[in-house]
């Protein structure tokens, strides 16, 4: 478990940019020749990809949720009217 | 007696909204147009805020403006129109919107494993110590934690790839 987990974490660093030019130079060359640590790699950059996406879905419910409450300040909805009338 | 603390992002949207709406309003766009891209410019600010790369030069509010505008040019399809003022360089939207393959995929994870989601968000994305996630998630101690974690990105990195193999 601790060499898969130290693995994951330098997945991580590498895709996070955290490796050094020679650390990332000797990782990719790795990679060259290992197809079951570059297929790890890929669907690592795809997690963080879509780990990515649910952050911003969540942020966008949150912010659309101040919006509604903002609508119900009377000055607040009052600009907006007078804005878009 | 002591008043709750408001939300400072729910103090900038109402202090900076209506400004870029009033934008919008003067260029020919509509209040939901300006609402998405208001927000778009919000998830960014938020996102370098917790990431340490917030670079606000003047005030948090004329980042905020700028970077919105750059989103609704962006929304557009027209690209910046006009020069950019030193420090938004780094504000371009990226990536905001994703395929909808990704989107079914991130849907499948969440009906699977919601609980791995939260916490993989927890680190990746909310950028959280492993000792928040350990109190957040009932977990006993760091340590605990990073093996949950490393479970969970496993688990979403099998899932990804069992997809990939059905979409080829």
């Amino acid at each position: 478990m601790r060499s898969e987990l130290n693995e994951a974490c330098l997945i991580d660093r590498y895709l996070l940019r955290q490796l050094s030019n020679e650390e990332a130079r000797a990782f990719e060359s790795g990679l060259l020749l290992n197809e079951a640590l570059a297929e790890k790699v890929e669907a690592q950059r795809m997690a963080h990809l879509l780990i990515r996406l649910y952050g911003r879905r969540k942020e966008r419910r949150r912010l659309d949720e101040i919006y509604r409450q903002l609508l119900m300040e009377t000055s607040f909805a009052h600009q907006l009217k007078t804005i878009f009338v | 007696m002591t008043t709750r603390q408001e939300d400072p992002i729910v103090s900038l949207y109402r202090d900076s909204f209506p400004d870029f709406a009033r934008m919008v309003r003067r260029m020919g766009g509509t209040l939901e147009q300006a609402k998405d891209s208001f927000h778009d410019a919000l998830v960014i600010y938020l996102e370098k805020q917790r990431t340490g790369k917030l670079q606000v030069h003047s005030s948090p509010k004329a980042y905020l403006l700028g970077t919105a505008k750059i989103c609704w040019l962006h929304s557009l399809n027209k690209g910046p129109m006009l020069p950019l003022a030193a420090g938004f360089e780094a504000a371009e939207p990226e990536d905001v919107d994703m395929d909808e393959r990704e989107k079914s995929l991130l849907d499948s994870l969440l009906r699977s494993g919601k609980k791995c989601m939260e916490l993989l968000k927890a680190f990746y994305y909310d950028h959280c110590s492993m000792e928040d996630i350990a109190g957040r998630f009932g977990f006993n101690g760091r340590r605990s934690a990073a093996v949950q974690k490393y479970k969970c990105l496993e688990k979403v990195r099998e899932e990804i790839k069992t997809a990939q193999i059905y979409a080829q």
